[in-house]
């Protein structure tokens, strides 16, 4: 119903014979910084999966919440700015792992497309046309239904047998329907798949979508303590281990704000990206994903995982 | 698209501002409240969107652009997908915020605007945001120099941002960044002059 429909047909070329997949990739600014444990993991994973990824030359900030809430002209210019960039690159589509980038920049294609007047402002604030015709992606979305679950089983040499977790999609990448078009708003499934397909046991719980605060966490932190503190609780009661997610200000928040919300001395869970778990299921050296970049340290865990 | 035909013009010119800058048709509300039920941030705030889209409709402008939700919202949009009428308040939220940054009214919560007017500069004379540079900046400027200091150390020393994120210079398509928010800027001057020449 939520468009899942037209992920699944686009399952081609990994499939089609086995020719290498050219993936173009836009990080987004938090992957070359704190989230970097992201962006090295998302490398070495696509890498091990023969998925090549091309970075957008010249690629520049979407302007991401900051831009999308105080002035709407300058959030859909900056997004279209990298949208053109990729057409004179020479690209269709651009996949990013920032589910906060995939929304803005998708998102920004269906306005500018959809409204001549705005169109034509966006154009005079380029100071060019604006081309179109680039499909936005997430990278979670191309791992799962581009590259498949077929292939992704083919290349798991340590299966994550016992390892309990649950599968924390947070707000951007699902949601607005109409707008991502991205499986389930509220009960997803594609990286629960992911993670099955990994040998994971997959625990289901009720928080999946429930937001972490976002940028709150720089201007009002405890708010964003109380919100990560409800998750943590949720995940902790449905019998987790670890949080998987697909998105670097969700880890962030849910990694750096443990400590604050921990006020009973439970046990701190760690917080992982679900492309760390599937290079260490595909048998890629820790140091490759970034393990030691975390606050709360997942190696003993995984360490206790049986080979 | 409902219209309405009566009320008074004060009432119906905020209302329409609201609704073009968001492109919400409020007028379709319902009110029956699951926005506010599904809101992350309705509980840390006087009232949540329902109470918010009432105001609106009822033209309460001053009271509407002095209430906290809309610098609150993170845009998780819970309540775009739960809606019945397929009103995103993220976006009305988006509409208040603009609408108060243009008539330059003080900022209902003026830490949050500030940490978002901090972010869009590193922005623009970088190309992309520098987290670590712009959230110490961010700190600065609040008289809070400490806040997350440990939490920074802790980071740094566990490789979670490194020196060069300290240090880098622009990227190479800063000057595209800065061009373009130079024509924004231009763009908003020209149609509010536009506007005081029409006698808006």
């Amino acid at each position: 119903m939520f468009a899942g429909s037209r992920w699944k047909v686009r399952s081609r070329k990994w499939t089609m014979g086995n020719e290498k997949m050219k993936v173009n990739y836009y990080p987004g600014c938090s992957l070359k910084s704190t989230g970097r444990a992201y962006d090295e993991s998302t490398r070495a994973v696509c890498a091990a999966l023969d998925v090549e990824l091309a970075e957008l030359p010249g690629w520049v900030c979407c302007g991401s919440s900051a831009a999308y809430k105080t002035d709407r002209l300058l959030s859909l210019a900056l997004s279209a700015q990298n949208l053109n960039q990729a057409v004179e690159a020479g690209f269709d589509e651009l996949v990013t792992p920032c589910p906060y980038c995939f929304r803005r920049l998708k998102s920004a294609d269906d306005t500018i497309k959809n409204d001549t007047a705005l169109r034509g402002q966006v154009e005079s604030a380029l100071g060019a046309h604006y081309a179109g015709g680039v499909t936005v992606q997430n990278m979670l979305g191309l791992l799962r239904y581009e590259v498949g679950l077929e292939a992704i089983r083919a290349h798991v040499t340590h299966p994550l047998t016992g390892l309990k977790v649950v599968a924390y999609y947070g707000c951007a990448l699902t949601r607005p329907p109409a707008l991502t078009g991205y499986d389930h708003p509220e009960n997803p499934q594609s990286l629960d798949e992911i993670l099955r397909a990994l040998g994971a046991d997959v625990l289901d719980w009720n928080y999946k979508t429930e937001c972490c605060g976002a940028g709150l966490s720089v201007p009002r932190t405890p708010v964003v303590v109380k919100l990560v503190g409800r998750i943590l609780e949720q995940a902790r009661l449905a019998g987790a281990e670890a949080i998987v997610l697909a998105c670097q200000l969700c880890q962030a928040n849910l990694d750096m704000r443990q400590q604050a919300t921990n006020r009973s001395g439970a046990e701190h869970l760690p917080i992982l990206f679900f492309t760390q778990l599937m290079g260490l299921a595909f048998g890629l050296p820790a140091e490759a994903l970034g393990l030691r970049h975390h606050m709360v340290d997942p190696r003993p865990l995984l360490r206790a995982i049986p080979a | 698209m409902l219209i309405q035909l009566t009320g008074a013009p004060e009432v119906k010119a905020f209302r329409q501002a609201v609704t073009a800058g968001s492109g919400q048709n409020l007028l379709a509300c319902l009110q029956c409240g699951k926005c506010t039920g599904g809101c992350p941030v309705a509980w840390a705030v006087e009232r949540g969107p329902r109470q918010t889209i009432a105001m609106i409709l009822l033209g309460l402008k001053d009271e509407v652009l002095a209430s906290e939700l809309p610098w609150y919202c993170v845009g998780c949009t819970i309540c775009a997908s739960r809606c019945p009428v397929q009103i995103d308040f993220s976006r009305v939220a988006a509409a208040l915020v603009e609408i108060a940054v243009v008539e330059g009214r003080a900022p209902a919560v003026g830490d949050i605007h500030r940490w978002e007017e901090v972010f869009l500069a590193s922005v623009r004379h970088n190309g992309r945001v520098r987290e670590v540079r712009a959230i110490i900046e961010n700190n600065l400027r609040a008289r809070r120099p400490w806040r997350d200091a440990f939490m920074g150390l802790a980071m740094f020393a566990r490789g979670i941002f490194s020196p060069e994120d300290m240090l880098a210079g622009p990227a190479q398509g800063q000057p595209t960044v800065a061009r373009i928010f130079e024509n924004v800027r231009r763009l908003q001057m020209e149609s509010e002059k536009s506007e005081v020449d029409n006698g808006k």
